[in-house]
């Protein structure tokens, strides 16, 4: 049968309307293959075996250890996998959501009422309409939909639902915000200053800080032989998932919700959902699909509310999927750092001491900033024996897009900086990269930054193993 | 003209959240085929997670992979999990998953000791089989005890279990404490070319070398490390959100820059021997690590290649040639 469907697969698919690309004419592969575009009709399904062929690996035992294929790869080859926006449910209509223009600004008023009067729009949906209308996972300083203050270029005002997509969207156009624009800081430097503009007025914008201390870092920094001083700086990225955010909300008429959707962690998502709707956890169903990647940027809900609450106005089920843009704008993203690290080192390349500052770049909300802040700080000086360290880490708001959760968080900004630094002392001593490294490196058993006896260490052996196969000695210049 | 030069980087990254808890529970049910159903709230992000989830279930039960069926993330039919996040998978629900099997296969114990006429104690599950240990010939198929325990007995074999990493809370002013359960290490070189007349780098060949402890699924751990290398490179090279007044002016993929198969060098991964005794079978994880040391190890490479150091990321060409330029005028 597999191979059958592979003739299909890999056979000229004619261009008629009224062929059949399934007959068994149309199976055999032509002798001489034609040079003709290849022309999948729309009309007709796509043909694949629908019995598995027996993969032995999965199969085997014991199962640990086996390089076995996964069960959804085959769908995923086939694009047969149902992605949130692939699904349709009988009277499904779709969402959009407008986002402020203006990075700090006061919500003066919001107009829907030339929106609601458009072509196919069913409902449109403000921050008051919302039960409790606030999230995040550590402070809930977020609005589901911004209804007094937006603190960046990208926070939800007000959403429309409407028959097509390209109804909702031509609707927002209609939704007339009236700002008083605010004063904005975009740097996390000039944000930590006492006059800065107040991203959370009256609040500081410093919102979270940690302090890992062992030793006495001052004094081995002046028994050192020689000390380094460096600041390294990071960007702001996105995690670019194939698949954006998506979900689809279905109000039913015991007044239970079932939400599909894109996140990450169901529990705490109904947990959220739970809170935002003002809804018992009993009422409410999240189910999460196959996900077209995530990379911590999937780990908070954004407009499963609004879409409940859509649903809840309309009876119907309502989808929202993000452009590419609301993705970049609205979703969150990687904290840019600010790293000031000072090392002590001794001329054999023991490090003695070291000092740490990182200003965190927190973006407009605290999302999974704490995670970073306090992840950052402790893996900050790195996989070494130092028994004198000083880290001070500070998250500071900015009128910027919000940062949270991705891949690492704080460890591959942390990490640039430890190992340029640690390349930079290396080449000032005289010592070769991988030897200095060693010569710090945990062991098994050694204490970390924060006092934890550590085990299964193996920092040494993969150095030593990626400098085997890489050839590092065998290379030197 | 183009210069080569190469960089190393090293990291330690830990396993589940800073101190909070961060739990994971399973269900396990031994079918009366002596297949099983495990139950899960984590869901797939795409890493195979589900895949190494049924492999953790299947070890424990004496099965294969392909025995178990694993239906994840719907809050009215799975268990609590804390998600797919902080590189916990494996190791906080993978140790649910055991404590749920083993209570499973427990009862499947207790059914086929009689049958076999041995203690509960005296047997184990492997190769699809209960059987004595220390005399693989006395057996039940699991299917044979399944079936009897749940149609005979009327005991079905169901198992649940959690599980949460061991923490202590860390001193406000100090910052003392047990944060995590466990961490991973790594390395990573780099090969780089440099053009140094337009700044440009190229990254030639990557070595890659991760702990992750035992690898349940060598095939998804060299997976999770590619992929990590190629969200490292971006990092390192290419991507930047920038704005103008607070407004992003590249949302899109034509001018937010990202890695594409072209971009990747050529790949060498391996993992570390290791085996840590807390982990399911001593795994510990593999997800978020793979993309740490990645900038830092071309950062490393670049300095090497052309001498100058790159102190902020992305290292665009623009950035390395101005350094260069800088460099040259000094």
């Amino acid at each position: 049968m597999a191979t059958k469907t592979k003739e299909v697969l890999e056979s000229k698919v004619k261009d008629s309307e009224t062929e059949d690309p399934t007959a068994p004419d149309n199976l055999k592969v032509p002798a001489k293959p034609a040079l003709k575009p290849v022309v999948v009709p729309i009309d007709k399904p796509v043909v694949y075996p629908l019995d598995l062929p027996e993969s032995e690996i999965r199969l085997r035992t014991p199962a640990v250890g086996q390089r076995a294929t996964r069960p959804d790869g085959r769908l995923h080859g086939l694009g047969q996998t149902q992605y949130i926006d692939d699904m349709t449910f009988p009277h499904m209509i779709f969402a959009k959501i407008l986002r402020s223009e203006h990075a700090h600004a006061k919500i003066l008023s919001i107009d829907t009422n030339e929106a609601e009067a458009m072509p196919g729009v069913l409902a449109t949906l403000t921050g008051d309409e919302i039960p409790v209308n606030s999230f995040g996972p550590t402070l809930q300083d977020q609005p589901v939909l911004a209804n007094e203050i937006v603190r960046h270029a990208g926070d939800g005002i007000a959403a429309v639902a409407a028959l097509t997509e390209q109804q909702a969207s031509d609707a927002l156009a209609k939704i007339k915000v009236k700002y008083k624009p605010l004063p904005t800081v975009f740097d996390p430097l000039e944000a930590i200053k006492d006059d800065a503009p107040k991203v959370h007025a009256p609040h500081s914008n410093i919102y979270a800080s940690k302090t890992i201390k062992k030793g006495d870092v001052e004094k081995a920094l002046k028994e050192s032989d020689q000390v380094f001083h460096k600041q390294f700086k990071t960007q702001m990225v996105e995690h670019v998932p194939l698949e954006p955010h998506s979900s689809v909300a279905m109000w039913d008429a015991n007044g239970r919700v079932t939400i599909y959707s894109s996140l990450g962690r169901i529990t705490l998502g109904r947990d959220d959902l739970a809170r935002t709707l003002g809804k018992p956890m009993s009422k409410i169903r999240l189910i999460g699909t196959i996900v077209g990647g995530n990379f911590g940027g999937k780990n908070e809900i954004t407009t499963e509310p609004i879409l409940a609450m859509l649903s809840k106005k309309t009876g119907r089920p309502v989808k929202g999927t993000f452009t590419r843009g609301d993705e970049f704008i609205s979703s969150t993203t990687r904290h840019p750092f600010v790293m000031d690290y000072t090392t002590g080192v001794k001329k054999d390349g023991q490090i003695l001491g070291r000092k740490i500052r990182l200003i965190l770049d927190g973006g407009s909300y605290c999302s999974w900033t704490s995670t970073t802040l306090g992840k950052g700080g402790i893996l900050a000086a790195g996989p070494y024996n130092i028994a004198n360290l000083l880290v001070e880490a500070h998250a500071v708001y900015t009128n910027k897009t919000t940062t949270g959760a991705m891949r690492g968080f704080g460890a591959p900004q942390v990490c640039f900086a430890y190992e340029s630094h640690m390349d930079d002392m290396a080449h000032a001593l005289g010592i070769d990269p991988l030897e200095m490294r060693l010569r710090n490196a945990f062991n098994e058993g050694s204490v970390s930054p924060t006092g934890q006896l550590l085990q299964s260490v193996a920092i040494k052996e993969s150095l030593q193993q990626a400098a085997e196969r890489f050839g590092w000695k065998e290379s030197t210049k | 003209m183009k210069k080569r030069g190469r960089g190393m980087a090293c990291m330690w990254y830990p396993i589940g959240f800073t101190v909070a808890a961060n739990p994971s529970a399973a269900t396990v049910k031994v079918n009366t085929d002596g297949t099983a159903t495990l139950l899960t709230g984590t869901v797939e992000t795409g890493q195979g997670a589900l895949t190494v989830l049924g492999q953790i279930a299947a070890e424990t039960l004496g099965i294969a992979t392909d025995d178990v069926h694993v239906v994840s993330a719907d809050t009215d039919a799975t268990p609590m999990d804390t998600g797919a996040i902080a590189s916990r998978t494996t190791y906080v629900t993978g140790n649910a998953i055991i404590k749920a099997a083993e209570q499973a296969r427990e009862i499947l114990f207790e059914a086929a000791a009689p049958m076999l006429s041995v203690k509960p104690e005296q047997l184990e599950a492997r190769d699809r089989k209960i059987q004595v240990i220390g005399f693989p010939q006395q057996y039940k198929t699991i299917g044979e005890v399944a079936h009897h325990s749940e149609i005979v007995i009327g005991r079905p074999a169901i198992g649940s279990g959690s599980y949460n990493p061991p923490t202590v809370e860390m001193d406000p002013e100090t910052g003392q404490g047990k944060p995590f359960s466990t961490y991973v290490y790594a390395t990573q070189i780099a090969d780089v070319e440099v053009d140094d007349e337009t700044g440009e780098v190229e990254v030639l060949r990557i070595v890659a070398t991760h702990d992750c402890g035992t690898p349940i699924n060598p095939m998804l751990v060299e997976g999770q490390i590619q992929g990590g290398i190629s969200m490292g490179i971006g990092f390192a090279l290419q991507e930047e959100i920038l704005f103008k007044d607070g407004k992003q002016v590249n949302p899109n993929l034509t001018n937010y820059i990202m890695p594409t198969s072209l971009d990747m060098p050529e790949l060498e991964v391996e993992m570390v021997d290791n085996y840590d005794p807390t982990g399911p079978f001593g795994a510990k994880g593999a997800g978020e690590p793979t993309a740490v040391p990645t900038a830092a190890a071309i950062m490393n490479a670049i300095y090497d290649a052309v001498g100058v150091r790159i102190t902020s990321l992305p290292a665009t060409s623009e950035k390395v040639l101005s350094a260069i330029l800088e460099q040259k005028a000094a």
